[in-house]
């Protein structure tokens, strides 16, 4: 459902992809917002909505992994804070294109600003993601019994995960090209398996819960 | 001789269809396989469109660099290999000494990475000085960054093969760390004349 409302609202609607260049100037930034006002502020606003799932399907998660480490649940919650700090990332990037759509008549600096600030928040936050997967597949690793909750190989794709959104650290130093906020190695890939990584947590979590009620 | 089995008859043998390792590594190492691809022909496309720039940049490679740490690098899956004959004839003590190279072999690489990054960063070339260095240092960071972790493998399986113990379950673990290793070891024998040698 998450990725369902956010695509909504943030593609469709807000057409926040593909990404507008880091290279544009001030000015070419605001007449991308004020062009697409309206649709923008309301993609914003969905997209602030789907949040909501992310943080329920985070904690189901975690409440799997709690059943695998019992009584002194780390893993688990590390999994919840990371959960809870990515959350936070993609929220006030949402609040920071927000900000810039509310007066689009700025100065072209300070549009240009906050349209970055929104943009690094979004693309280059990696560690609480990567928290998450370390944390998710260190404790399926440690699942010794006899029926494990989650197949050993879903630890084997959380290690796989992290190692692609590294790339999402460089978006810091080029404004062009295939490391920048819209390039392929930075930007798409790490989204691309984000999506995946998504998918995947999600039908072995359900897996997990439905072996649990039986 | 058991091994001594023809191509032909091999391929009907059960021995044939036996998956080194538990199944789920092959997500990391098939995944990291994919993506690896794509940075490559990411690079092979970049590179077709400013040829000049990327001969001409690659020139102050030194291939020695780069060809030493293949023989470094090829050298430690061999010791990984000869490990895991050991192994499976129960000879511990050969098998962690030889892991024990392998690591040291890894750590050859490291060392050679920092002369050769030194020698780069005080000539002022750095991530962003022209399209072939990011390439250069995002592909062989990303890189060493799977050493690192395949370091820490081979630690881990050192210690296995050390602490003993018998049974399927250990070789298939083993089987694991050797796979990851050998997969770390192909990327660098693909990155290696990409960077340093593709005229």
């Amino acid at each position: 459902m998450f990725m369902i409302v956010f695509s909504v609202g943030w593609v469709v609607i807000a057409r926040f992809l593909p990404p507008p260049s880091p290279n544009l100037t001030g000015l070419e930034v605001a007449d991308f917002y004020r062009s697409n006002l309206f649709m923008i502020r309301l993609g914003l606003v969905l997209s602030q909505a789907s949040l909501v799932f992310y943080l329920f399907w985070v904690a189901s998660i975690s409440s799997q992994l709690k059943r695998i480490e019992g009584a002194s649940p780390i893993l688990s919650e590390t999994q919840l804070i990371g959960g809870a700090g990515g959350c936070a990332a993609i929220l006030i990037a949402c609040l920071v294109w927000g900000t810039v759509s509310f007066r689009p008549d700025r100065p072209p600096e300070l549009t240009l600003m906050l349209n970055d600030l929104g943009w690094i928040i979004f693309t280059t936050t990696f560690a609480p993601f990567m928290t998450q997967d370390f944390a998710i597949a260190w404790a399926i690793f440690s699942d010794k019994s006899k029926s494990p909750i989650y197949p050993r190989w879903v630890a084997y794709f959380n290690i796989w995960t992290p190692l692609l959104f590294v790339p999402a650290g460089l978006i810091l130093f080029f404004k062009t090209g295939p490391f920048a906020w819209n390039g392929i190695l930075a930007f798409w890939i790490p989204l691309t398996i984000f999506f995946i990584w998504m998918i995947v947590m999600t039908v072995m979590t359900l897996k997990a819960m439905n072996r649990q009620t039986r | 001789m058991p091994h001594d089995v023809g191509a032909g008859e091999s391929a009907i043998s059960p021995v044939a269809s036996h998956l080194p390792g538990e199944s789920g590594i092959w997500v990391l190492i098939l995944g990291d396989l994919v993506i690896f691809t794509l940075f490559f022909a990411t690079f092979t496309f970049y590179r077709g469109q400013s040829l000049a720039l990327y001969t001409q940049s690659q020139h102050t490679l030194h291939q020695s660099f780069g060809a030493l740490n293949t023989v470094l690098l090829l050298t430690s899956s061999l010791f990984v290999a000869l490990a895991m004959n050991a192994l499976r004839r129960e000879a511990d003590r050969t098998a962690t000494g030889l892991l024990a190279l392998a690591f040291c072999c890894g750590a050859g690489f490291l060392t050679v990475k920092y002369f050769e990054y030194g020698e780069k960063l005080r000539a002022g070339i750095t991530l962003t000085t022209n399209e072939f260095y990011s390439f250069y240092y995002v592909l062989t960071g990303l890189h060493m960054i799977h050493v690192i972790l395949g370091m820490g493998v081979l630690l881990f399986m050192c210690r296995g093969a050390w602490s003993g113990g018998r049974g399927p379950p250990r070789i298939v673990l083993m089987e694991s760390g050797a796979s990851f290793w050998h997969m770390v070891d192909i990327l660098w024998v693909l990155i290696f004349p990409l960077l340093y040698l593709m005229k």
